[in-house]
Parts: structure tokens; sequence; C-alpha cells
């Protein structure tokens, strides 16, 4: 009961915050009734996909300021139980997400374990490491598809399947991503006020001090890997089904797992809105750049440059990103 | 049967001896002060009595039980709580909730722990900074935002780091008000690594005195203030002139 209570409860954020997330809210709500081309609304989706992505990161390398560059496995491991689930037995998304999120957080858990006795860099390596060898992995699985994929042919389009969430309109996927994007923000509202998420921002600052105050430390990390875990093979699940065709070197690939922790970090890391601001610039940007200069001969990758290009900038002005800048203006911070 | 028993507790750095055979025994409800030159090994000897360094040798119980080889935070679980030097928790989190993570040892309940959290500011007088972001804090009050959340969880035993470097005279009253109320009114046992001898000498029952890592000298403050070994050592011959010894700074 206090836990719902908490999550519905925004009031430690100034008016003006409320009143721009609440408009925003209510802008995504009504978007796919004005007129719109099929690019904004797939930009739409991505972008709501990338949020919940970056608030999964959020709990681990935000709050916990354990930096993870490998959350593109999870995301493997969520698309591919979906994909493979449905295209062998039939079975519906809400019955392969949750069974996705199972295998990710035994996964996270093998692989936390040891890797959470590693600080700093030599975690983030780790955790690059470990999401290019399950990617390898996947790669020779026949079973899967090795390196081809799977590909997810839709039974029927009409009526709009929301059992196995296969739809001819985006429109579709655009509301069952915007539900999750709206469980996602009241989720991380909570948990910036949990226990746990309290708990992450001592071990942040001073492990020792954390230990001293009779934290687990280990184990909160582990714990917290696989919040975020769980997050990221939801999404990874729903990505299955909106892409409808899934192979290793692009849902598995390290420039997920670093757009990923990217856009939390440039939005503003350990922060609730961080991730979603982060998306916000980057999706849109990626898209754009990618349509209108990476067609161009000769520009190829230009998007690239120019995405690292404003990253570094932030990152020198202000490392708390652009929430950072925010709360610059403002005398308090509010995570 | 002794609440904190120390017995012959060694720790070796590499080469180097921080701690050299240390034993010394600790009652409940006392308060104790530990002090000695910088380097002596103070703080060494608390990270080692809760549980962030292993010992090299030796052993401790705290309260009928060997917590010799325990982790630090189930050391911490079991009631003994401590300071450190370098303040709060967290710089992300406010005054109140820094002193909520202390809260979130003993409740899962937010509201529990914010509650709880209230109350031991206003006991520590600082509930008006309970909304601010600690280190936008004078020094003092931050000093009493570390023992506020390590008082949160609920110890038996609490061990403060210094709490009172750094404070001028007016502060440094009200900070000794402050570890006797700890002390008298909340029933904690004390143990405290001070240099300020003013406010060592005033409230500790017994001062431990350490010089190279080696326990050189144990006693009331008194005797201790008049021990040879520990003018030579640490309190040199100018503050015996100035205070006298203990008859005449009592007043």
């Amino acid at each position: 009961m206090e836990a719902i209570r908490n999550a519905l409860d925004f009031s430690d954020f100034p008016r003006l915050d409320l009143i721009v997330a609440g408009s925003v809210g209510i802008a995504f709500i009504i978007f796919p009734l004005f007129p719109h081309s099929s690019f904004a609304m797939s930009t739409m989706i991505q972008f709501l996909m990338f949020s919940l992505y970056g608030m999964g990161w959020n709990t681990i390398g935000g709050y916990g300021g354990q930096v993870d560059l490998g959350k593109a496995q999870y995301v493997g491991i969520g698309a591919y139980t979906t994909a493979v689930m449905l295209i062998l037995w039939d079975v519906p998304f809400w019955v392969s997400m949750p069974i996705g999120m199972f295998f990710s957080v035994v996964w996270s858990f093998i692989i936390g374990y040891p890797l959470f006795r590693l600080k700093g860099h030599y975690f983030a390596i780790a955790t690059i490491a470990t999401s290019l060898v399950l990617k390898d992995l996947f790669e020779v699985w026949d079973f899967v598809g090795a390196a081809r994929g799977l590909e997810i042919s839709p039974i029927k389009y009409h009526p709009p399947d929301f059992l196995r969430l296969i739809f001819r309109e985006d429109v579709y996927y655009f509301y069952v991503i915007l539900g999750f994007f709206f469980l996602g923000v009241l989720y991380m509202n909570w948990f910036r006020k949990s226990r746990l998420g309290f708990q992450l921002r001592s071990i942040k600052d001073n492990e020792d001090v954390a230990r001293s105050l009779g934290i687990n430390v280990h184990w909160a990390k582990v714990k917290t890997y696989a919040i975020a875990t769980a997050f990221v093979s939801m999404v990874g699940s729903f990505h299955a089904c909106y892409i409808k065709s899934i192979e290793p070197e692009d849902t598995m690939s390290l420039d997920i797992s670093i757009l990923i922790a990217l856009m939390a970090m440039l939005g503003g890391a350990g922060s609730l809105w961080g991730p979603i601001i982060g998306a916000g610039i980057l999706i849109p940007l990626k898209s754009y750049l990618k349509e209108w200069l990476g067609a161009q001969v000769g520009l190829v990758g230009i998007d690239l440059i120019i995405y690292a290009l404003i990253i570094m900038v932030i990152s020198a002005f202000e490392p708390r990103g652009v929430w950072g800048i925010v709360e610059k203006f403002r005398r308090r911070k509010r995570n | 049967m002794a609440f904190l028993e120390v017995h012959n507790l060694t720790k070796d750095f590499g080469g180097l001896r921080a701690n050299s055979n240390i034993t010394f025994s600790m009652k409940r409800g006392e308060l104790i002060g530990l002090i000695g030159p910088n380097g002596a090994g103070k703080t060494t000897l608390f990270n080692c009595i809760s549980g962030l360094h292993p010992v090299t040798s030796g052993g401790i119980i705290f309260d009928e039980e060997d917590i010799t080889k325990l982790k630090a935070h189930k050391v911490a679980q079991r009631g003994l709580a401590r300071t450190f030097q370098v303040y709060a928790a967290s710089g992300d989190l406010t005054v109140r909730e820094n002193v909520m993570v202390g809260c979130f040892m003993r409740t899962h309940l937010r509201s529990r722990a914010k509650a709880r959290a209230t109350e031991i500011l206003e006991n520590l007088n600082i509930g008006d900074t309970a909304d601010y972001l600690v280190n936008e804090l004078p020094v003092a009050a931050q000093k009493r935002v570390t023992m506020a959340t390590a008082i949160a969880s609920d110890p038996k035993l609490l061990l403060l780091d210094e709490v009172a470097a750094g404070l001028n005279p007016n502060e440094i009253d009200e900070i000794m008000a402050s570890i006797k109320h700890v002390h008298d009114d909340m029933g904690i046992t004390v143990m405290l690594i001070e240099h300020v001898m003013e406010l060592v000498m005033k409230i500790s029952h017994r001062v431990i005195v350490l010089d190279y890592g080696e326990k050189i000298a144990e006693g009331d403050p008194e005797a201790i203030s008049k021990d040879p070994r520990v003018i030579k050592a640490y309190l040199g011959e100018r503050y015996v002139q100035e205070h006298g010894g203990m008859e005449e700074s009592k007043e």
C-alpha cells in the first residue's frame, strides 16, 4: 500500500516540473490522433523503448554508480525468448515476456555475482565482454537461427492480436509501449525513494560508509542489476514483436549497450527524468541524422560523429547531464 | 562479561604494523576516549572493530558474540555503529534522507524511516536542516549529521571518529552536549577518537592512549593527564602546564 502511494507521489518536485511532465505525458497520449508520418511514429516508439532501457540502466548505473555497458545481452535474451516461443509454440507475448525476464534475471545473477567483485572501469569492461560473448554464442546457435536470426511471420493481422502483440498498424505498438512507459516512470518514482534506492546512493558515494550502515554492498548491487535486467528484458521482448526480425548482430550489438548507457548519462544519471530526457534528445537525433545524412554518399556514419560530439560537449560542461544543468539553476538536487 | 572485548588485536598493512597487540575491554554504558598522535592507529582500530579491515591476529567480542571474522555490514546489524571522518552517507541526498539510510537498517518502511529520522534530527538539535543537502551545511552541522546517521540504526555501541575536529569552542560545547545526550539519555555506549582534549577529558569515563600502534596507557582522565608516557608521546608539556592536571580544569 505504502509502495503504491510512494510511486504516485511526485510532490517533492517543483510544480513547474509536474506541469511540464504532465503536459508531455498528455501529448504522448494524444499524439497518434494528429496527422503524423510513419517515420515520426516509429521514432516515438523507439524513444519510448529506449527511455525504458535507460530507466532500467539508471537503477544500477545511475543511482548505484556502477557503469554497465552490457545491457544488450538482456535485450537479446528477452527478444529471443519471445520470438522463439512465438514461432515454435505460438506462446502469447504476455506469457513469454515474464519467462524472458526470468531467464534474464537468472543470467544476471550468474554473471552479476562474480562481476560485482570488480569496480569502476574493470566492471564496465567486464560487462561489455559478457555481452559480446553471449552475442557470439547466439550467432552460432542453430536453434535460434544462428547469425541469420529469427523472423516472426505474422499469422494474422486482423483483428489486432493483443495476445501475441502482432499488429499491422504501429499505433497499437505505440500504446502498448506507452503503457509500459508510464508504469516504468511510476516504478522508478518508487525506486528512487525506496530503501534500496537510498542504499545505492550511499554505496555510490562510499562503500565503507555504506557497509557500516549495515548495507550488504555486494548483494545490493547484484539485486539492483537484476532489476535493471528485468526492465531491459521486458522491452527486448516487445522489440521482437515490434521489429519482427531479430539477429544477434543487430539486437545484441555493442552499439545498443553503449547507446543505453549514454542516453541515461546525457539526460542525467541518477535522476528520475534523466533517461527520458536523454532518449528524447538522442533517439530523434539519431533517427533524423540516419535518415537524412546517412543516405548521402560520403556522409555514411556522420550521425555517429555528431552524437559523439554532443556527448563530449555535455560531459565536459556538466557531468550530471542535462538534468544536472537544470539543477544548477535551482538550489536543490532532486533525484 | 564485558560488553566489548578486544584482545591481542594486531593489524599489519604489508610490512607496517598499524595496531600491535591491543587489549582492552568496555562495559555497557561506558564512555571511553581513544587518543594518541596522528598515525597512532586509532582509526585503524575502529576499522578493525567495525569489520572494515580483517584483523591480522587477535579477537573481538561484542555483546557476547565473536565478531572478529564478521563482515562490516553484519557487525553493523549486530548494533555496532560508527562515524567516519568523511561526512555523510551520500551527497545526493538531503540531511533527512541521509539519516534515513541509517534507519533503513531496521525497517523497510519509508514512512517509518522518515519519522524516525526526523525524530533523531530533532534530538540532535538539527531538525531545521532536514531538507538541505549535506554539503550545504557548515562543518559542525555536517558532523552532527554523521552522528545522526550512525544513531539512526539504533546501535548499542557507537564509535565516533573525530566528531569535534575543526570546530570552534562554541561548537565543541554543543557537540559535547550531543554526545552526552546520546550516551546518557539514549543509553548508547560510546567510544570516541578525539584530538580535542577539553572534550575527551571532560566527558570520558576512561581514556585509552595509543602510540605507534601500541596501547601505552589506560585509565581515568585525571591519571592519564598526569601519566609521563602520555605527556611525552602526545599531550606535551604545554597541555599539562596550561591545565595543571584535571583538578583545576574541573573547577
